[in-house]
């Protein structure tokens, strides 16, 4: 029949399009949007510093998440976690030493810990493959440069990890399968060979406000952080000789003002060589970008007196009269003041306190992380808005010198009296073990948990914290029961060598 | 060909009256009369009997009634004429659509399940798919409480970890998701379940298919004018019970007095109470603070009809949905419909089916929920007192030094503004040629879809307490458009040569679909009228914005053969391969195959009494689920504000390389059924029963990644899902009574197969451990809770971790006295054993009443809600965390004290005490109408109308502390705070 002609055309038509749309790369497209890894363009040698800016945003992230600040500051003796009423059993954490390691606290921050080595870790890798495009010096001396800043992060999520948990896993590679725990010392010198001494070498000898990426880490922060680690392991020449090469470099002085140290004036002062940084942009809405609740943690309320405007913390964190009557006893002068905000009475900066709600709570709070109204951008309602967190300063370069000092039966005196008279408390001559660990008490009072270190260096955990039910076995925080569940290596006992 | 339509003029127009009757003698009312060609129609009344006036003396009356057989009658000149009609219990001879095609019921080789458009016509339900909960064997349907909102389905099991939501073919047209689609648009939906069914759909298929058919005319068919509609309320019937104030101080007095005296004082002294008998002014029942009666109205027209050569539908639907949130929240959609068939030769016929739809909807703040969950009552609304608050004077729980956690829930239900816009245009041409009459056909269809969303959320400067309130107003808006468009072409060939019946198809299909978006935001926009919320208004500096896209491209090519000997012997082979752009693997095919052996035709069956039909079925078939994603793994860069590192005032630009990614592999399923139809007794009890096993392999699992939060999915082991299902119907009619029963049920089996690497694979809730269900709980087993000192003294894991009286006792299991990993047992899955329906429908003359029921049985749900406590000590408890605490030695042997439940042994460990049983059981419709019939109005006579009152899902029984069994979460992580509600109606159908 004629008509089925027309009818095979036209479907014939219609199969052969198919077949002529099918047969060209139809499905060969790539997929929108995704920058797979290979595709960062690591020719482009310029953006290497893009890979160690995450680094630095995990460590605000992760490593400032609010229960790490808790957790670690609460088991000293002097500060407690300061509240009865919610997260009541970081009271019997911190002052009972009863650890239940399922507790959800413990495994944030070792989660929290071991994210921020597998990104620094990948964050080298990446430097690693920009490495290959680079032509001339100056680039290298960044590469290498960028290399350092990034271990030493590495390295001080390690230490927080031993100060937390003693014995941990080294992470040498995101894959690594067999997660048995290393001795701590061993992680020591893991820090050490790996990290800290390539960044001493590689770093850049500045301090960090004088860097191109204003606050970055430099030598002297991996150097800092190898003095803290020479400290545990007990080799005080090498603590002298670290701390000594932070003080004949001649960069970094105390601030005058101990009061403005830990407030909005003190951010990136020639003091600090390590902060985590914050910022608001100086505006007063829009994208703030901080840690979260590190400060709001430990804040009370607050009310500026000339314009009213009120902030509220979370109330959590405070002193223990025993450390408080010490603190008064030695006649502490801008020290008590800066260190300790009081309830019901009016701060330095004129803000109000206002009295804890519940008056089982504390009704102290720690004044280092109080940042007064005056100084937060209007339009802001955070407490400690904006303010970098400070992780490592002078000061403590300073007393591990003396400490080093006296430990090998030099003179320590100079250094020491440094950190006083900034306090506006007289020279003491003749500096002893004893005078450096109070002053270090008093100094350092809750900075990252620097007490209850000194405590377990100096084997006065006993003494003080006995009574209480501390013991040996207690030390560290548990390896935390999801991490057994998911890693049964962990149980065995740890690497010696 | 009725010979009424080639007569220039009818010579003579004559009144017919005339009765009808049923085969037992029985009136038959409500029997439609037609003339065909003519817009005549009647239908019979009560007593059977019908006038039908003008009606020309050569023409022929048409008489139909559901479940009888067509009658024709020619008048020549008769004026009465009465009709017998007879039962038409053949529904096998009903034509059964199938993937690119259909077949009659009888001679398929699988299980196709067919819900009638009629079925579902009435039920009160935004989406099509929540009207079929319990009517499917095999098909479970998890209804969503969201004005809108569309349910999980899941077809035969869980095979799959990822998406397990079917694939939905619209008039030939695929799609995701059908919730666009008015229930009264819908003509039949075929539900595909078994791989050979559903084989011919490839990589989408694993998931089962759904094959939905909207409304067209019919040619000669006189337009057919209805109206349906309903209005009605949405009420929430059960909702967990939470503790009231006196219980909530009752427990905090119970943990430590000390610590919580000071809060408990602060409401009595800010708002009245007494502190001794725990009375409390403050009492606040926060959800039915945030509850209303919602109100519910779905309007349909619609009009369908053919001539000759042509056949068309139209139909226009409106639906407004209110939340049953006390909030500005709701949903509405137009939608528009039309198709259109023209026979252009009588080898060419042409047509489209479009349907426009348009949503509008202002979102409920989902979120004010949870705060009316854990929110205590201890806090009033408002406190006009309180001179911080503005606008609103709503009171804060940091007025009695609360300060984190704990947020006003009416507040929260209140402030932020987010509407949608949606609009949707679905376009479908074809044209289909006979090449060869009856024989040889070919069919090509083109399938657009495409569209637009707009979002928007508008926060206004406002303070309840420090943490909620927002300094100033902030905005931001987004836009998606999407473009999909498919194209096929399918070739089907069908022939007998004397006992051998043979059909071939073949076919080919491309499709693309492609989105993109953009989104901005800002702060301080210009409050007030909504008219100035423009990103352009707000403060320049604080501006951002972004974009996206994807697209996703596959090409297919597909056949079918299919012979039958003698209506004895039936077989089925289909093949597909699929291309796809998205995964690494570009290509799959999928084959499969059917047989099927009727019984009941063979000679000897004969003289078998009673069974009228019995067919054997056997199938397997190979099936691809392509809703994984191509890899999992954090974007390979992340980049953003998070991943930027600050130094001084700035953030640098930074990105976290990461190199947690795997490519993933579409998942294939293998499944074989064999299954048994039979139809007894004048086919009053139809029967079908199946079994089925269907093996998931390369599927997708997510494993934790060590000291790490994230998991990361890969191809790991297999899956098995094997089942039984079993559904059955009674239909009868004695004299004006008609009744139906009608059962379904279906029994479960899945386990985890094989896996390829370790003994288990886990995330923090659930384990995949070899012989276990997918997705199990696991952790300590309860075993009971420590009465005295003396039994904590006793037992020396009691002793090492410091418990006390109250507290939760758990097994260990391995008896060395420490508590571990070791002792971790499974404690229960959320996947079912057995899911059931039921469902009874009875008529007597004009009055109509049906109900069903629908529940599953052997589920585990994981009650996460009761560990939030771990955040904050002021959550609240529901009502018998109280009611059943221990309290003493003996209060309780399964409820832990007021201490343990605030302690990190109850709430952080993995153990027993959050598993609860998901098994449920729910009266899923009920409704009862009435039919009027022949209403005249002056001189036209309307064929019926219809009223009727319904009520969907009006009770659900279910013993877990929980506002809902049925959960989003695939794996069954209760943190359901959404009341249930049932809805209320009263509709019309009107026949015009």
């Amino acid at each position: 029949m004629k008509k089925h002609k027309y009818i095979i055309a036209a479907a014939g038509v219609a199969l052969a399009m198919s077949v002529a749309v099918s047969s060209c790369d139809y499905l060969d497209i790539e997929p929108e949007m995704k920058v797979p890894e290979e595709q960062v363009d690591f020719t482009n040698t310029s953006e290497m510093y893009q890979a160690v800016s995450g680094v630095y945003a995990i460590v605000r992230t992760a490593g400032c998440h609010w229960p790490v600040n808790l957790v670690t500051v609460i088991r000293d003796g002097d500060v407690w976690s300061g509240r009865y009423d919610d997260q009541a059993e970081m009271v019997t954490v911190g002052c009972n030493y009863v650890y239940n390691n399922s507790h959800w606290a413990f495994n944030d921050i070792w989660v929290n810990h071991y994210t921020i080595i597998r990104i620094a870790t990948e964050a080298l890798k990446s430097l690693d493959e920009y490495a290959k495009y680079i032509t001339n010096e100056a680039d290298m001396k960044k590469y290498l440069s960028y290399c350092a800043e990034v271990r030493t992060i590495r390295a001080w999520a390690y230490y927080r990890l031993v100060q937390t948990f003693g014995d941990v896993t080294i992470l040498r590679d995101p894959d690594q399968t067999d997660l048995q725990r290393s001795d701590k010392r061993l992680v020591y010198q893991y820090m050490l060979e790996g990290d800290l001494d390539y960044a001493w070498k590689y770093g850049e000898k500045l301090r960090p406000n004088e860097m191109e990426h204003i606050g970055a880490y430099t030598a002297y922060t991996a150097r800092m952080i190898a003095a803290k680690v020479y400290l545990e392991l007990g080799d005080y020449a090498k603590v002298e000789e670290c701390t000594n090469d932070i003080i004949t470099s001649r960069k970094f002085s105390l601030y005058p003002d101990f009061y403005q140290l830990f407030k909005i004036p003190g951010k990136l002062c020639d003091e600090k060589l390590m902060e985590v940084q914050c910022t608001d942009f100086g505006m007063g809405s829009g994208d703030i970008v901080d840690t979260g609740h590190f400060f709001i943690l430990g804040g009370p309320g607050i009310t500026s007196i000339t314009d009213g405007r009120k902030i509220n913390g979370w109330g959590f964190v405070g002193y223990t009269d025993k450390f408080l009557n010490w603190m008064k006893a030695r006649g502490e002068k801008v020290r008590a003041t800066t260190s300790v905000i009081y309830g019901g009475q009016m701060t330095p900066s004129y803000d109000f306190v206002d009295n804890a709600a519940n008056s089982n709570n504390t009704n102290n709070w720690n004044g280092k992380w109080y940042v007064p109204m005056s100084q937060i951008t209007p339009g802001r309602y955070q407490y400690g808005c904006a303010n970098n967190v400070c992780v490592l300063r002078y000061a403590e370069v300073l007393l591990m010198n003396s400490e080093a000092l006296v430990r090998q039966g030099k003179d320590g005196d100079a250094p020491f009296n440094l950190v006083r008279t900034r306090a506006e408390m007289n020279p003491i001559t003749g500096v002893t073990l004893q005078d450096i660990i109070d002053e270090r008490r008093m100094e350092l009072c809750c900075e990252w948990g620097t007490r209850y270190a000194d405590l377990l260096r100096y084997g006065l955990a006993e003494e003080f914290l006995g009574p209480n039910g501390w013991n040996p076995s207690r030390a560290y925080y548990p390896v935390p029961a999801e991490q057994l569940n998911e890693s049964p290596e962990l149980e065995l006992p740890p690497l010696t060598h | 060909m009725a010979l009424g339509i080639f007569l220039p003029v009818e010579i003579y127009a004559i009144t017919v009256t005339g009765k009808v009757v049923d085969q037992m003698d029985e009136p038959l009312p409500g029997v439609s009369i037609n003339v065909p060609g003519t817009g005549l129609a009647t239908a019979t009344n009560d007593d059977g009997t019908y006038t039908l006036q003008g009606v020309g003396e050569r023409a022929q009356i048409r008489f139909s009634f559901i479940g009888a057989k067509p009658v024709v009658e020619n008048v020549n000149g008769r004026s009465v004429i009465n009709v017998k009609m007879v039962d038409d219990m053949q529904i096998l001879d009903e034509v059964v659509v199938i993937g690119y095609g259909s077949a009659k019921a009888k001679d398929l080789t699988s299980p196709i399940a067919v819900v009638k458009g009629d079925a579902i016509a009435t039920i009160p339900t935004p989406s099509p798919m929540n009207a079929l909960q319990g009517k499917v064997t095999g098909v479970q349907v998890l209804s969503s409480g969201v004005p809108g909102g569309s349910p999980t389905i899941r077809v035969r099991g869980t095979g799959s970890f990822s998406d397990s939501s079917p694939l939905y073919v619209v008039d030939g047209v695929q799609y995701s998701d059908i919730g666009f689609l008015n229930n009264d648009d819908i003509e039949e939906i075929s539900v595909l379940k078994d791989a050979s069914a559903s084989a011919i759909y490839g990589v989408k298929a694993a998931n089962g298919v759904v094959l939905v058919t909207t409304k067209r005319g019919r040619h000669d068919m006189p337009a057919r004018v209805t109206y349906n509609g309903y209005v009605g309320v949405q009420k929430v019937g059960k909702r967990l019970k939470m503790a009231n104030s006196a219980e909530f101080a009752t427990m905090l007095k119970e943990v430590d007095e000390r610590a919580y005296r000071s809060v408990l004082m602060g409401s009595i002294n800010l708002w009245g109470g007494d502190y001794d008998t725990n009375t409390f002014n403050a009492d606040t029942d926060w959800y039915k603070e945030l509850l209303r009666d919602a109100f519910i109205t779905n309007h349909s027209l619609s009009i369908s009809g053919g001539s000759k050569k042509a056949t068309y539908s139209m139909g226009i639907n409106y639906l407004s949905q209110d939340g049953i949130m006390d909030s500005d929240n709701n949903y509405s959609r137009w939608n528009l419909r039309g198709s259109l068939d023209y026979d252009v030769t009588s080898w060419l016929t042409t047509g489209f089916t479009t349907l426009i739809s348009s949503s509008n909807s202002q979102n409920p703040q989902n979120g004010a929920w949870q705060f009316a969950y854990s929110t205590p009552s201890i806090l009033p609304v408002y406190d006009e007192n309180y001179a911080d608050a503005y606008p609103v004077k709503y009171a804060s729980a940091a007025q009695i030094g609360i300060v984190n956690n704990i947020l006003n829930a009416v507040a929260m239900a209140n402030y932020p503004n987010i509407t949608n816009k949606g609009n949707q245009y679905l376009i479908n041409y074809y044209a289909n040629f006979k090449i060869i009459p009856e024989k040889l056909s070919f069919r090509t269809n083109y399938g657009r879809d495409f569209g637009s969303f707009s979002n928007r959320a508008f926060t206004p400067a406002y303070l309840v307490g420090p943490a909620q309130m927002s300094s100033t107003s902030n905005l931001s808006r987004s836009n998606t458009t999407y473009d999909n468009w498919s194209w096929e072409n399918i070739l089907t060939y069908k022939d007998k040569f004397g006992k051998h019946g043979v059909g071939a198809m073949v076919g080919y299909s491309m499709y693309q679909n492609k989105n993109w978006g953009n989104w901005s935001s800002s702060t301080e926009i210009p409050e007030g009228r909504e008219e100035y919320w423009y990103v352009s208004n707000g403060n320049e500096e604080t501006a951002k914005g972004g974009d996206s896209g994807y697209r996703e491209r596959a090409q297919s090519v597909f056949a079918r053969l299919n012979y039958d000997f003698d209506s004895r012997y039936l077989l089925m082979f289909t093949m597909r391969a699929d291309g796809s752009s998205k995964y690494q693997q570009t290509w799959g095919y999928f084959p499969s195959v059917g047989a099927a052996w009727v019984i009941s035709n063979e000679p000897f069956f004969k003289n078998v009494k009673n069974v009228d039909f019995l067919k054997l079925r056997a199938s397997w078939g190979k099936l691809g689920n392509n809703k994984v994603a191509a890899s999992d793994g954090f974007a390979a860069v992340r980049t953003g504000l998070a991943a930027s590192g600050v130094f001084g005032n700035n953030t640098y630009t930074g990105y976290q390389n990461t190199v947690y990614y795997t490519d993933l592999d579409w998942e294939v399923v293998n499944e074989t059924n064999v299954g048994v139809s039979v139809e007894m007794f004048n086919s009053r009890l139809q029967a079908d029963l199946d079994y089925y096993y269907r093996l998931t392999e390369n599927a997708i699992i997510s494993a934790k990644i060590p000291f790490s939060p994230h998991s990361l999915a890969g191809n790991y082991g297999e899956i098995e899902n094997s089942g039984l299902e079993f559904s059955a119907n009674w239909t009868d009619r004695i004299g004006n009574f008609r009744y139906s029963v009608g059962g379904n049920l279906s029994w479960l089996h899945n386990r985890v197969k094989t896996l390829s690497g370790p003994h288990y694979i886990q995330t923090d809730y659930v384990r995949n451990q070899v012989g276990e269900k997918m997705n199990s709980f696991y952790g300590y087993k309860v075993i009971g809770i420590y009465q005295t000192e003396a039994e904590v003294a006793a037992d020396p894991v009691a002793v090492t971790n410091g418990f006390k009286p109250g507290y939760l006792k758990f097994e260990d299991t391995n008896g060395d006295n420490v508590l571990d990993a070791k002792d971790y047992q499974i404690l229960g899955s959320y996947i079912p054993d057995l899911t059931y329906g039921i469902n009874i429908a009875i008529g007597y003359k004009n009055i109509d009443f049906a109900i069903s029921g629908y529940g599953q049985a052997g589920a585990e749900l994981y009650n996460a809600k009761r560990l939030y406590r771990r955040y904050s000590a002021y959550y609240n408890y529901d009502r018998d965390q109280v009611k059943y605490r221990w309290h003493g030695p003996g209060t309780s042997n399964t409820n832990p004290s007021a201490a343990a439940l605030m302690n990190s042994w109850t709430t952080d460990t993995k153990n027993s005490y959050p598993v609860e049983s998901a098994d449920f059981f729910r009266i899923q419709n009920i409704s009862l109408g009435y039919t009027f019939r022949n209403i005249k109005m002056g001189s036209y006579v309307m064929p019926s109308i219809r009223a009727y009152v319904n009520a969907e899902r009006p009770f659900t029984f279910f013993s877990a502390h929980s506002f809902t069994p049925e959960l989003p979460d695939p794996v069954g992580i209760d943190n359901e705070v959404y009341p249930l509600y049932g809805t209320y109606t009263f509709g019309l159908q009107i026949e015009f």
